[in-house]
C-alpha cells in the first residue's frame, strides 16, 4: 500500500492548492528567467540572424544597436571593394511611432538592402517576401497588421506582403521591414518647417543625417578564406568609420546597453527562485510536521524507518513534479500572450527542475530528521 | 499465532522496574521498584488513581520506553533494560505487541480496512492476503460493512473495535491497552472488554488493561492496584473468582 499516495487522495483538493501554489511560484520563476532570456533573444534578433560578419557603422560609434549610427549611403561600394570581402548590404533600422487606423502604434522601421537582400533571414508566418522595390512591408504579427492591409505612412501608401511572428526589436517595437529606399523615404517626411530649417542647418549636419538619405550601417560578409581582422583593420584605416564584427556587436549589446537591466532580471530571477525554494521547502516540511501523530502511530506498530522516509520523500517529490507540470502549463499558456518575449529554453527548464528536486530532496531531509525524532510513545501525547 | 504458550506461562514480565523522568531540575519518580508478570491467557486489570504509574508500566512492558533501572524479560530471557535502544526492538514489537489507546489513533486518510492491513504489510504480509485477512478481522468485529469507511465516517465504538483490530492483525501474544473505553459509552464498553476477554479466553492473548472504571472488575483475572508508582494490591478479579467459584 503506497500510504503517500493513500494520503494525497485522502487531501486531494488541499494537495491540489499546494502544487498549484508551488506552480505558481515555480511559473514566476520560469517567467523571470523567460523574461531575461527573451530580452537577449530579441536585442540579438538581427545580428544572430542577418548572417553579416562585419558592421561598418559611423566612425568613433558602436553603432547600430547600442548606439545611433548615420554613415553615407554610399559606403556599401566603397566597402565592396576592400579584399575579402564577398557582398555587402546596407541597413537602416529606427523607431517611430506612427497612426495606424486610429491607433497609435509604434514601430521598428527596418530597411532591406532589396534586391542584393531577398529578406530570405526573416521568419514568414504568413504572406511571402519582395517582390519590389519599393511599397511592400513585411510586418511583424505585434504591430496588428496583416497580409493584405494597406497603411499610408509619410506619403506613400505601403502595402503588407509578409507576416513575422517574434521579431521586435531591443525596446520590444514590432518590426516593419521595408526596402532600403522605403525606409528612407518614410523617414524623409518632415512638416515643412522643419525641411526648411533642415536646409539651412545642412552645412552643420553629419553625413546627410537627417535628410532621410544616411544608412545606419553597411553589413559586410566575408569570403570564406577571409580573415575578419584584416578585413576589419583595412576598413576601419578609412578613419571616417567604425567596424565591428558579430561578437562585438553582440557585447556591445548585452555588455553595454542592456548590462544593467540583465543584472536587474537576474537579481529579480535569484530573488524569486530563493522564495520559491524556501516556500517549497517549508510546504514539505510543514507536511510532515502535520502528520507527526501518524508517523509515531506508524512507529508504535512498528513500520521501519523506510516507510516514514518513503511517505515523506514521496509526497514530496509528489508535489514538486505536480508543481512542476502546474508551471509548465501557465507558461507555455499564458506567457505567449505576453506583449514582450518570455523565451523558455529546455536548458533552463531543466535547471528549474534540477533546482525543484534538490530543493524537495534537501527539505525532506530536514522532515525525515524531525520524523526520525519522534518516538513511538507521542501518540499518547 | 507467532508464538504459542500453554495457558498462564509468562509471556513479558518488568522486573524490580524504576522510571524516573526530569521534569526542569526535578527529578519525578514514575515507577518504583515494580514486577509484574503478564500471562498467556489472562486478562490483567491495572486499576489506580492519576500519576499512579500505570501507563508508565504498560509502556516499560510494551517496550516504548526503557526502565530507568531494572529489566523487562521476554519468555524468562532478558530483553530490556536501561540502555537498551528501544528503536531496535521495533521488529519485535511489530510481531509481539499490540497497542490499543483511549483514542483508536486511526490514520485519518486511510480507510477501516487499509488501517488493518497497514499493520499486516508493514509486516511483509502481501497486500492481497493482508486485505483478506483485514477484512477477516473487520468482519469478526462486526465492521464489514465500514470498511470502506474512512475514521471520520465511524463512531467512536467503532473506531476503537478498528484500532483493536489493527492490534490484533499480526497475532500478538501480548494486548496492551491505555483506558480503551474511556471515550465509549458503557454498552460499547462492554463490547470492547468482552472482546479483550474472548482473546484472553479463546486466543491465549496475554491482555493488560489499564482503566480508572470500577465497572470492568467483573471481566478481568486479576486487578493490580497501584499508587504513587508501586504496587499496592494484587487481587483476583470476577472473572478469577467466577472459575475459582469464590
Amino acid at each position: 500500500m503506497n500510504i503517500a499516495l493513500k494520503d494525497m487522495r485522502f487531501s486531494m483538493l488541499r494537495f491540489a492548492l499546494t502544487a498549484v501554489g508551488i506552480g505558481l511560484l515555480l511559473g514566476a520563476t520560469m517567467g523571470m528567467i523567460g523574461l531575461y532570456r527573451g530580452i537577449v533573444h530579441e536585442a540579438l534578433l538581427i545580428i544572430n540572424d542577418v548572417g553579416a560578419d562585419l558592421w561598418v557603422v559611423e566612425g568613433g560609434r558602436s553603432g547600430p544597436f547600442a548606439e545611433t549610427s548615420a554613415v553615407p549611403s554610399s559606403l556599401d561600394r566603397r566597402v565592396e571593394g576592400v579584399p575579402g570581402v564577398a557582398a555587402t548590404r546596407r541597413f537602416i533600422q529606427y523607431n517611430q511611432q506612427y497612426n495606424i487606423g486610429g491607433k497609435s502604434v509604434r514601430l521598428a522601421v527596418t530597411g532591406i538592402d532589396y534586391p542584393k537582400d531577398s529578406g530570405s533571414w526573416i521568419p514568414l508566418i504568413d504572406g511571402r517576401l519582395f517582390r519590389s522595390t519599393r511599397y511592400e512591408a513585411i510586418a511583424d504579427q505585434s504591430t496588428g497588421l496583416l497580409v493584405g492591409d494597406v497603411i499610408r505612412l509619410g506619403h506613400d501608401d505601403y502595402t503588407v506582403v509578409g507576416l513575422t511572428k517574434g521579431q521586435v526589436d531591443m525596446g520590444g517595437d514590432g518590426m516593419f521591414f521595408v526596402t532600403i529606399a522605403d525606409s528612407q523615404a518614410i523617414n524623409r517626411v518632415l512638416p515643412s518647417e522643419a525641411i526648411l530649417l533642415n536646409r539651412v542647418a545642412k552645412g552643420r549636419s553629419r553625413m546627410g543625417l537627417g535628410d532621410g538619405g544616411a544608412l545606419a550601417a553597411v553589413m559586410v560578409e566575408l569570403k570564406p578564406n577571409a580573415d575578419p581582422q584584416l578585413v576589419k583593420a583595412q576598413i576601419k584605416a578609412w578613419g571616417d568609420v567604425e567596424v565591428l564584427t558579430k561578437e562585438e556587436e553582440r557585447s556591445m549589446l548585452l555588455d553595454g546597453r542592456l548590462w544593467r537591466l540583465r543584472v536587474q532580471i537576474l537579481a529579480f530571477t535569484a530573488m524569486t527562485l530563493l522564495v520559491a525554494g524556501s516556500i517549497i521547502a517549508l510546504t514539505i516540511y510543514m507536511l510532515t510536521l502535520e502528520k507527526i501523530n501518524q508517523i509515531a502511530l506508524l512507529k508504535l506498530i512498528g513500520a521501519r524507518d523506510r516507510v516514514i522516509i518513503g511517505l515523506i520523500v514521496q509526497q514530496a517529490l509528489w508535489i514538486a513534479a505536480l508543481g512542476f507540470s502546474v508551471a509548465l502549463f501557465i507558461s507555455f499558456t499564458i506567457y505567449p500572450n505576453f506583449p514582450r518575449t518570455v523565451l523558455l529554453v529546455p536548458e533552463d527548464l531543466a535547471g528549474i527542475a534540477g533546482a525543484l528536486l534538490l530543493i524537495s530532496l534537501g527539505a525532506s531531509w530536514f522532515a525525515i530528521r524531525r520524523a526520525m525524532q519522534v518516538r513511538a510513545q507521542e501518540v499518547l501525547a | 499465532m507467532t508464538a504459542q504458550f500453554w495457558p498462564s506461562h509468562v509471556v513479558m514480565e518488568v522486573r524490580n522496574a524504576s522510571k524516573t523522568y526530569l521534569s526542569g531540575a526535578n527529578e519525578v519518580r514514575a515507577l518504583t521498584d515494580m514486577t509484574l508478570a503478564l500471562k498467556s491467557g489472562e486478562l490483567t486489570g491495572i486499576v489506580g488513581p492519576s500519576g499512579s504509574g500505570k501507563t508508565t508500566f504498560l509502556m516499560i512492558a510494551g517496550l516504548l520506553e526503557p526502565p530507568t533501572t531494572g529489566t523487562v524479560h521476554f519468555r524468562d530471557q532478558p530483553i530490556a533494560n536501561a540502555s537498551t535502544r528501544l528503536n531496535n526492538l521495533r521488529d519485535f514489537r511489530r510481531t509481539h505487541v499490540g497497542f490499543i489507546f483511549q483514542k483508536a489513533n486511526l490514520i485519518p486518510f486511510l480507510t477501516a480496512v487499509e488501517n488493518v492491513q497497514i499493520a499486516l504489510e508493514i509486516n511483509d504480509v502481501r497486500p492481497k492476503q493482508a486485505k483478506a485477512r483485514a477484512r477477516e478481522l473487520l468482519a469478526q468485529f462486526g465492521l464489514d460493512h465500514r470498511e470502506d469507511n474512512y475514521p471520520s465516517q465511524l463512531s467512536g465504538g467503532e473506531q476503537q473495535r478498528v484500532s483493536i483490530a489493527r492490534a490484533l492483525a499480526n497475532d500478538p501474544v501480548m494486548l496492551l491497552a491505555d483506558e480503551p473505553t474511556a471515550a465509549l459509552d458503557g454498552s460499547r464498553g462492554r463490547q470492547v472488554m468482552e472482546v479483550f476477554r474472548t482473546l484472553a479466553d479463546v486466543h491465549r492473548v496475554a491482555v493488560c488493561v489499564v482503566t480508572h472504571d470500577p465497572r470492568w472488575s467483573d471481566i478481568f483475572d486479576r486487578i493490580v492496584e497501584m499508587s504513587d508508582g508501586r504496587v499496592v494490591e494484587v487481587r483476583p478479579g470476577g472473572a478469577m473468582k467466577a472459575r475459582l467459584q469464590i
